[in-house]
């Protein structure tokens, strides 16, 4: 079965790029627009890997984090974050990768690789 | 400061040194020569330094040569009386105490020389104590006529400094006060009576904050408490209700006895500054959300692009349209944030025209319609025939409703409630009392009290990084520059009400600089002209 990738973000073309680009890249897909959807996902499909964007309406992408890393069940679930805020590598030390919007496909998805495997 | 002065032209006579203070050269002025030198010698004897001359003439050229502490002079000389030698005596060395010596019975000399202030006049033959009374006499008139004269002139110096510290006390580009224990003002320099009223007498806080009580952490307190000066930052309220932003400085003010018997307070006024201050933190605020939502579009740009070049690879047509669909939203998207910005940026004057309010409207409608649709949301309008008219600058106000509408649509894409009703955005175009007014209405997400506050506020966005948080407070602004009003009612969960309310003409003051023919463009507008 293909390796599950959960895509945080509010922006609704940026999720879909991300998307199809993972798609393509032969892994499967689910995404959330905010924290608290997030968390839901997360512990419905259990993805193999987390992309965070920081900034939210409703819930903080470190709030998320902070929840998510107190749940056993997906705590040590690998996040990648993809932020537009500078200095984004100091909100969640623990994350994988801290890469800035916009952000380089072939860096992303070998940090992905790098993390995960191939999705098949 | 005292000892100074006395060790500087007091001691030129000092009266403690020599008997009864009898030093320094003295003119003896004698026709006959046995007498001259029997005076010399008894001169000498009482340490006196005696320059000799025998008539009138050689008399005024020793005085002018030695100005002598004392001239001592026969009343009859060869060439003039010794009171001709007295009042000449007087121009060439005014301190240079004068005896005059005389015939007993030659009252009229004794009173001429006394009414020309002639310290003595001694009588022929000269008796050597009462010549040495006089010259403690003359002696005692020239220290104190001296003594006079450096008074005299400390008092003018005195005068003069004070007079300066008047002026620089009035004139330093600072509010000064004076106060006592009870904050009672007891001196104030120009500027403040100027901006603050003439106050002396009257309560620091009544008159500089308009309160009631002392104000809390009072500097001025604190300065009496420990005599320590203290810094702080103040808004004041003027007079004329000016708010006024000033930096403070106390200092102590302390009595012969060293206790703080008064308070000086320096308030320089830093209120533009402060305005300069706060233009710079928007514009910081600015550029750090703009970075951050161009970030945000370029990604999605990227994403855009990439659908595009892999429906190519792939020959999928679908995705190309796809992708390019999203090009041009981007693009479109970009687009608008620029405009904002620019308009921010960038403080324009309304360039107005009298325009129907119907064409205009169908224009907004136009523009809004298609991104309705495209949004799944339905836009119905009522505008009635016969509106007549009105004063705007049309690209300004299409903008200003645009982004409103646009912010309806938004609501209505934002609601994820999965309620069956349908999304509607109305537009309604009125004429009530003289105003044209447009009521917007959607039945999306609605906002609560706190959103409804701010969303006029710069850099406020509800929409996360989809927002910049400008579009509302730009199109606040346009209204407002109109002349106009905008009121929201909204409740969360059933939706907004806009009600944007223009005159048909607008103010005099923003008709005045947009007319090329009666307005002379001010400095700024026609620095942004040659850009």
């Amino acid at each position: 079965m293909a390796k599950k990738i959960l895509i945080v973000d509010d922006d609704p073309n940026i999720t879909s790029y991300l998307t199809e680009f993972f798609e393509d890249n032969g892994y499967a897909t689910c995404a959330a627009s905010d924290g608290r959807e997030a968390l839901d996902v997360a512990k419905k499909e259990k993805p193999d890997l987390i992309t965070l964007d920081l900034e939210m309406p409703d819930e903080w992408g470190p709030r998320f984090y902070r929840r998510m890393s107190q749940d056993p069940e997906i705590k040590n679930t690998p996040v990648i974050v993809i932020s537009g805020l500078s200095g984004n590598q100091y909100a969640i030390q623990k994350a994988v990768a801290s890469i800035s919007k916009p952000f380089d496909r072939d860096e992303l998805i070998k940090i992905v690789r790098d993390a995960i495997g191939d999705g098949k | 400061m005292e000892n100074d002065a006395a060790s500087g032209s007091v001691a030129a006579v000092d009266i403690n040194g020599t008997i009864g203070g009898i030093v320094g050269p003295l003119v003896l002025v004698e026709p006959e020569a046995d007498l001259r030198d029997a005076l010399e010698i008894h001169l000498t004897r009482l340490g006196l330094h005696v320059h000799k001359a025998g008539n009138g003439q050689a008399a005024l050229s020793l005085l002018k040569e030695h100005a002598p502490s004392f001239l001592l002079a026969n009343a009859r000389l060869p060439d003039m009386s010794g009171i001709d030698l007295l009042r000449l005596s007087q121009a060439v060395s005014p301190n240079t105490a004068v005896i005059i010596m005389g015939d007993p019975a030659d009252r009229k000399s004794a009173l001429a020389a006394l009414r020309l202030k002639a310290t003595d006049y001694i009588h022929i033959p000269v008796e050597s104590e009462h010549l040495e009374v006089a010259l403690t006499r003359a002696a005692h008139w020239r220290t104190t006529r001296i003594k006079i004269q450096h008074y005299v002139e400390q008092l003018e110096a005195l005068h003069q400094t004070k007079v300066l510290f008047q002026q620089l006390f009035d004139e330093v580009p600072c509010y000064i006060s004076i106060q006592d224990k009870h904050f009672r003002l007891t001196g104030a320099n120009r500027r403040f009576k100027e901006d603050f009223g003439d106050t002396i007498g009257s309560i620091c806080y009544e008159i500089y904050k308009h309160r009631s009580e002392p104000c809390r952490d009072c500097p001025v307190m604190g300065t009496f408490e420990d005599g320590q000066p203290r810094q702080t930052e103040e808004v004041v309220t003027s007079k004329s209700g000016e708010k006024i932003n000033v930096l403070t400085w106390t200092a102590p003010i302390h009595d012969a006895s060293g206790h703080i018997t008064q308070v000086m307070e320096m308030a320089t006024d830093i209120t533009q500054i402060r305005k300069l201050q706060s233009r710079l933190t928007s514009i910081g605020l600015l550029m750090s959300s703009i970075s951050h939502s161009i970030k945000g579009l370029l990604t999605a740009l990227d994403g855009a692009i990439y659908r595009l070049d892999s429906g190519l690879e792939k020959q999928d047509m679908d995705r190309v349209r796809d992708g390019a669909d999203r090009v041009k939203e981007m693009v479109a998207q970009i687009r608008k944030m620029v405009l904002n910005v620019l308009y921010y940026t960038k403080e324009r004057q309304l360039n107005w025209a009298r325009i129907n309010v119907r064409d205009f409207t169908r224009d907004v409608i136009s523009i809004i319609g298609p991104k309705a649709e495209a949004a799944g949301v339905s836009f119905t309008h009522n505008l009635s025939s016969g509106m007549g008219a009105f004063e705007i600058d049309p690209g300004a106000l299409r903008s200003a409703l645009v982004n409103i509408l646009e912010n309806c649509i938004d609501a209505c894409v934002d609601d994820r409630s999965g309620s069956e009703r349908k999304h509607v955005v109305t537009l309604n175009v009125t004429d009530r009392d003289g105003f044209v007014v447009y009521q917007i209405q959607d039945n999306g997400v609605g906002m609560d009290q706190e959103t409804r506050e701010k969303m006029f506020t710069l850099f406020f966005s509800s929409k996360g990084s989809r927002g910049t948080g400008l579009g509302m407070f730009v199109a606040d602004q346009i209204i407002g520059q109109h002349g106009g009003s905008i009121d929201v009612d909204s409740e969360p969960g059933s939706g907004s009400t806009f009600t944007v309310r223009l005159p048909r003409t607008l103010p005099p003051e923003i008709r005045q600089p947009a007319d090329p023919d009666t307005g002379e463009p001010d400095q700024a507008s026609r620095t942004e002209e040659n850009r």
